[in-house]
């Protein structure tokens, strides 16, 4: 049976390359087929990446939690040891600073309605900042006496970058210099028309701007502090179960905490993304199936036609010492390799387009997304491609091997 | 040498297999029939022959004697409804399918009427069938598949395609593949059949002269009276039965 299976895959080369154009014309409608489930495959990889991405950048990584503290917060230490205590592994406090007003002044030049987050080093743990331009905070920068700050670059392209923004001053009631510690990609907002963002680090030096009344004090609207936390990926212990446990502490916080007080949800998308992805990949892979369905029915075709018009060719074979199992070995072996050849010119196919494109746009995509073929691609469409060339061959093969030998021989 | 390495010699053409007593071939009493129109035609009822080796029969008859389709069960190309058929020592009633395919490509040696090359394959390839299904390495079966076209003289024809040979060097093709793993019968229907006169005669020579070489029993089915005297032998098929020519 060995040797039948080897000579049946040799036989089944050569005929392959002997009939060149049979198995171009076979190839077509596989190619196509094939290049449409890469294409899916890789489509489905960039928007998952992409979306990732995205999502990381402006809500955060999976999973994390904004908590919203009841006002006041006596002992902010407390409570973000708290935090960790309940399930938390990262937390960075993203406190919105409208009500501070907070303004940026360079030169003359006044820009009045930024949005302004009091933030905290491990906020790059919880969120994606994408540095386009110096760096995030770090523990050292809590000791300068000068505000740091890290601004979007929809923002920074409104300033003037010499000197490192030399000029830059930040401030409400009194202006300080501000020291730019670096410039981040954009977020949804920035990208909406937003007039940029500027991420302020929580220090000694900048406490008394950001909270007038105090820091846990709660502001005009009696909210306290908003933090992202960073939880297990799998999203556990969950937002009651969070609460909960965070409620139970409250006493070494907030005389006043409740769960009802508490603002916890799942702040980042990725829930909602994967459902999104997961009905798109499947409407997708739907078509992809129906054009490669329809390659196999071509391949089925001129496999069968084929099998027909080579009855003396094949029983020449089997008059020359071949047995059923090596006619049947050569004719599916002819349909897989036809089918492997034109997943493999897919292949190439859709790494060309993924390249163009990946040239033409590639500017436009958030930092870590590029458009390639995955390695998921590679496998599906040519495991797709050989799945395709066996089942295709199988029926032309039973025929081949249901001719009479002498038959055959007479045409 | 063990058994293996002796297997493995004759698998590669360079030593024939030793010949089990008696006859090459013994058939007796051979059958077959075939359904036409809801009719069963008797077209062999009872055909005996034997043979030995290094022996060249002719088998005449006149058109629908039966004549190809003795071939056909000599060839094991087709199954008999009965009768004795032995072939090298081995009972080819008992063999299956696997088996028959077997010892068509050990034993016998095919020349077609039509040459039966693969189209678009050159000569060397179409020499090379019946020792890639024999499983012989690549190097070994490529010298000598160009070997046997140098001994029928086509050592210059190696990638020729059949389109680009003429009859007589298509037909020498043929024999090269028919004789390529040294089959202790060469079955030749109507060898010449497709070939001028000139032509005819100088394959016919070869095929005789190289079958006597490897002491190759040689049965040729013709029409051909010319080619019927080159044999040491002639049967004639009347009515689905063998007659020996005296």
């Amino acid at each position: 049976m060995l040797r039948s299976l080897i000579s049946g895959l040799v036989l089944a080369f050569a005929g392959s390359r002997a009939n060149i154009s049979r198995t171009i014309l076979s190839c077509a409608g596989i190619v196509v087929g094939v290049g449409a489930l890469i294409a899916v495959v890789t489509a489905g990889h960039v928007g998952q990446t992409y979306a990732k991405a995205y999502g990381e950048a402006n809500t955060g990584v999976a999973a994390t939690y904004e908590v919203t503290s009841p006002a006041p917060v006596d002992d902010v230490e407390a409570f973000e040891e708290d935090m960790l205590r309940a399930g938390g592994e990262a937390v960075a406090l993203q406190q919105p600073l409208d009500s501070a007003g907070i303004q940026l002044r360079q030169g003359t030049s006044v820009f009045k309605d930024p949005t302004v987050f009091y933030t905290d080093p491990s906020l790059s743990d919880i969120r994606r900042m994408n540095l386009v331009e110096g760096r995030w905070f770090t523990e050292a920068d809590k000791g300068s006496l000068a505000p740091v700050v890290v601004l979007s670059e929809n923002l920074a392209e409104q300033l003037d970058p010499s000197g490192g923004y030399a000029d830059l001053q930040i401030g409400n009631s009194e202006w300080l210099r501000a020291r730019v510690a670096g410039v981040v990609e954009g977020t949804a907002m920035d990208d909406w028309g937003g007039s940029g963002t500027v991420y302020l680090m929580r220090s000694p030096a900048t406490e008394e701007m950001a909270f007038p009344a105090g820091i846990g004090a709660a502001d005009e609207m009696g909210m306290g502090l908003t933090y992202r936390v960073r939880v297990s990926p799998d999203g556990s212990p969950g937002e009651e179960a969070f609460t909960e446990r965070l409620a139970g502490t409250s006493w070494r916080w907030g005389p006043q905490a409740d769960t009802e007080m508490l603002i916890v949800f799942r702040a980042d998308s990725f829930e909602e993304i994967e459902e999104v992805l997961g009905y798109l990949s499947l409407g997708l892979f739907g078509i992809a199936g129906i054009t490669l369905t329809t390659g196999m029915l071509g391949v089925l075709n001129v496999g069968l036609v084929t099998v027909r018009e080579r009855r003396r060719e094949l029983a020449t074979y089997r008059a020359l010492g071949a047995d059923r199992f090596a006619m049947f070995v050569v004719v599916v072996a002819e349909a897989v390799v036809v089918s492997v050849v034109a997943g493999l010119i897919a292949l190439l196919g859709c790494y060309g387009i993924a390249g163009g494109v990946q040239a033409f746009v590639g500017d436009m995509l958030p930092a870590g997304v590029s458009v390639t073929v995955p390695l998921q691609g590679v496998l599906v469409g040519l495991g797709s491609a050989a799945a395709v060339g066996l089942l295709a061959g199988v029926i032309p093969a039973w025929r081949a091997l249901r001719t009479s030998v002498v038959a055959g021989l007479r045409e | 040498m063990g058994a293996a390495g002796a297997r493995r010699a004759r698998r590669a053409g360079g030593e024939p297999p030793a010949a089990p007593p008696g006859p090459l071939l013994r058939i007796s009493g051979l059958t077959k029939g075939f359904p036409v129109d809801g009719e069963r035609i008797q077209v062999l009822s009872g055909c005996s022959l034997e043979i030995d080796r290094g022996e060249v029969v002719a088998i005449v008859g006149q058109s629908g004697s039966g004549k190809s389709t003795l071939l056909n069960m000599v060839g094991l190309l087709d199954t008999a409804d009965g009768g004795e058929h032995v072939f090298n020592g081995v009972d080819v009633t008992r063999l299956g399918e696997a088996g028959r395919a077997r010892l068509r490509n050990t034993g016998i040696g095919f020349v077609f009427q039509s040459f039966h090359l693969l189209e678009r394959r050159t000569a060397l390839a179409n020499v090379s069938v019946p020792l890639v299904l024999n499983g012989m390495p690549l190097i070994r079966r490529r010298a000598l598949a160009r070997e046997l076209l140098e001994s029928v003289g086509l050592g210059h024809r190696l990638g020729s395609r059949p389109h680009q040979l003429s009859g007589g060097e298509q037909q020498r093709v043929a024999l090269a593949r028919a004789l390529s793993l040294n089959p202790p019968l060469i079955l030749a229907d109507e060898p010449t059949g497709a070939l001028d006169a000139a032509t005819s005669s100088a394959v016919l020579d070869q095929l005789i002269s190289q079958a006597r070489k490897r002491n190759a029993a040689v049965v040729i089915v013709t029409h051909d009276p010319l080619v019927a005297e080159a044999a040491d032998r002639r049967i004639t098929i009347r009515e689905g039965k063998t007659f020996e020519e005296p």
